[in-house]
């Protein structure tokens, strides 16, 4: 039988260098914070070239494995809640297929820019109250010089713990939680939501776990992973039964990606738990900055704005140049934190020797 | 005592990664018209390569970072 009638790239030198590079940054995030890194692979890719629908079945099927690595690897060091994971997956799913079906009704009544437009605004909005409010806290942390300290639950969260719904009560071990799954249904239907809105579901999901539900920052991170792991799996059969990935954009993504993510799961056993918070809270907001930049654009494009064609070209290169900033500031942020805790340990060491 | 380094499992997940890539790179046009049908059981190949290539590179890049010293504290 033919194959989907899509337009596959010839792959070039510099695009396949700059597709490594990108996607062991991105792995180092995702490694990390649970996620992050597809919305900058997605559109890097599609400025190469690669038709959006490809690139979004190409992100996914290297989001699957790179997930599977890289919860695999937190699994050893104990952060990862394999149930909560794939209870939250379960209702992440349904949230998928509604997300899905939404996107193309408003692609349907709005065209393409009407669903640009939309997702721009997805982002913004919920990256902007989500990042700020993560960012909010890890600051209240840093301040109350608690860093060291075990995280707290927060007030929601604790009630939320406190809510005993007969029939329906979770006990999660390793997050060290009790809940009822009413409440983590919606919170993994809102995750999948996000993921089909803007690729990035654990943006959600991750702040979810840790004020709603109440879980470490280092378990939620870990967990999100569990999640991911599925959504690309569930994505990537989906895509590939109509003929749209691209396996080699996938598995060169992979060879940088499970350099990063491997080298991100182990910065979380040396860094202060915090730190996750600051790193997912600066990508929030840097990306919503970038989506805020082309709003405009869509606008113009649906004839509600008058933008100069050149206004737009460089609004839209500006944007593309912030969501690279978000990945690099958030790689930096790691590397510096997992560099000094490095030196700490090491010098620990060099004083046990010393004593002994 | 500085503990043992894998080199051993380094090289040989090595070979192993770099000979899918290589194959990946010789066969591009047979995988790629191969990895896109939609009939039969052809949908299941882009799955089980990216799980193939996980396990393979994921191993490599593992041992990479552990004979570079880079490893996790573990929690007493």
């Amino acid at each position: 039988m033919e194959h989907a009638a899509v337009q596959f790239i010839d792959l070039q030198y510099g695009n396949v260098l700059a597709l490594l590079a990108i996607g062991f940054v991105g792995g180092l995030v995702s490694g990390f914070i649970g996620s992050g890194g597809a919305f900058v692979l997605t559109p890097a890719m599609m400025s190469m070239g690669v038709p959006g629908v490809v690139a979004v079945a190409s992100n996914l099927c290297h989001k699957f494995p790179k997930a599977l690595v890289g919860a695999y690897q937190r699994n050893k060091f104990g952060q990862v809640d394999v149930k909560l994971g794939l209870v939250m997956a379960a209702s992440a799913t349904a949230g998928v297929w509604v997300g899905a079906d939404f996107q193309n009704q408003i692609k349907l009544d709005y065209g393409e820019a009407g669903s640009n437009l939309y997702v721009s605004l997805a982002f913004v909005v919920v990256l902007a109250i989500v990042g700020a409010f993560v960012l909010r806290d890890a600051v209240r942390v840093y301040r109350s010089g608690e860093i060291d300290a075990q995280e707290k639950a927060s007030r929601l969260a604790l009630w939320v713990q406190s809510v005993e719904i007969p029939g329906t009560m979770m006990h999660f071990k390793t997050a060290n939680i009790r809940v009822s799954a009413l409440f983590t249904l919606p919170l993994g239907f809102a995750t999948g939501l996000l993921a089909s809105t803007i690729a990035v579901g654990g943006f959600i999901g991750v702040p979810g776990m840790m004020y709603v539900l109440g879980a470490s920052g280092l378990v939620a991170s870990a967990t999100e992973l569990v999640i991911a792991f599925v959504m690309g799996f569930g994505g990537t059969v989906k895509y590939s039964m109509l003929g749209l990935v691209d396996i080699r954009l996938a598995l060169i993504l992979l060879a940088g990606s499970l350099f990063g993510i491997q080298l991100g799961a182990i910065g979380t056993t040396f860094v202060k738990p915090y730190l996750i918070k600051v790193v997912m809270a600066a990508i929030m907001l840097i990306v919503a900055v970038s989506r805020a930049l082309v709003v405009p654009v869509y606008l113009t494009q649906l004839g509600k704005m008058n933008l100069a064609p050149q206004t737009m070209a460089w609004l839209q290169t500006v944007s593309f140049a912030f969501l690279i900033l978000a990945l690099c500031v958030g790689g930096i942020i790691i590397l510096g934190a997992m560099l000094r805790g490095y030196r700490t340990r090491e010098a620990a060491l060099g004083r046990e020797a010393v004593t002994e | 005592m500085e503990e043992s380094k894998p080199y051993l499992q380094l090289i040989a997940s090595g070979i192993v990664s770099g000979a899918l890539y290589l194959l990946l790179y010789l066969y591009e046009r047979e995988i790629l018209s191969a990895f896109t049908r939609t009939d039969g059981w052809f949908p299941a190949l882009p799955v089980l390569a990216a799980l193939v290539f996980s396990f393979a590179h994921g191993a490599f890049t593992g041992y990479f970072w552990e004979v570079l010293g880079i490893k996790a504290r573990r929690k007493k």
